[in-house]
């Protein structure tokens, strides 16, 4: 079981890669987007793994919380772009 | 003998949800539109998620209300969040 965040890791770091490479704002903020939902599931594997309840509600709360928050950044970014 | 089955089980979906992400998450380094790859990437990665959820779910069933707060919120915000960005991306305009 403790392999699985291992290669939850390295797939991770294809958006990570992706985010650095693409110069596209929309590009980016997909790849942002596959960033934090894969992270706030790593760490629900982790909470479950260490047995610490404490860090699965961060993970929800982070799974709610990024993904409102990249809403919001689309919206703004959309806004400077009809501008 | 349950146990066993549950963690072959357990195991299954959460490998299962594994291999959506990385099919998801490949056509990423291609150079096809944004709404090819917010398309693959919204369906593997929420499929992906909740199989991996549905994994720990049967690793730890003690913790369900949790586990069942986080598949719950992770299908709505997964999908409302494809379609805010794939509104965002193509500009806005209104299809009607």
């Amino acid at each position: 079981m403790s392999g699985i965040p291992v290669v939850m890791l390295l797939i991770l770091l294809i958006p990570i890669y992706e985010a650095w490479r693409d110069q596209n704002i929309w590009q980016k903020m997909l790849a942002f987007a596959s960033i934090s939902s894969k992270t706030s599931i790593m760490i629900l594997v982790i909470s479950v793994l260490r047995d610490d309840w404490m860090i699965g509600v961060v993970g929800v709360l982070i799974l709610s919380v990024g993904n409102a928050a990249l809403m919001l950044l689309s919206h703004v970014i959309r806004r400077l772009e009809v501008q | 003998m349950i146990s066993l089955v549950t963690d072959i089980i357990s195991y299954c979906c959460i490998g299962l949800g594994v291999v959506f992400w990385f099919w998801g998450t490949v056509p990423l380094l291609g150079d096809r539109s944004v709404l090819f790859k917010l398309h693959s990437l919204s369906v593997s990665d929420t499929l992906g998620s909740m199989s991996i959820i549905v994994g720990l779910l049967l690793k730890i069933p003690r913790e369900w209300p949790l586990l069942i707060l986080a598949l719950i919120s992770l299908m709505i915000w997964n999908t409302v969040l494809g379609y805010v960005l794939a509104y965002c991306s193509s500009g806005g305009e209104r299809n009607d």
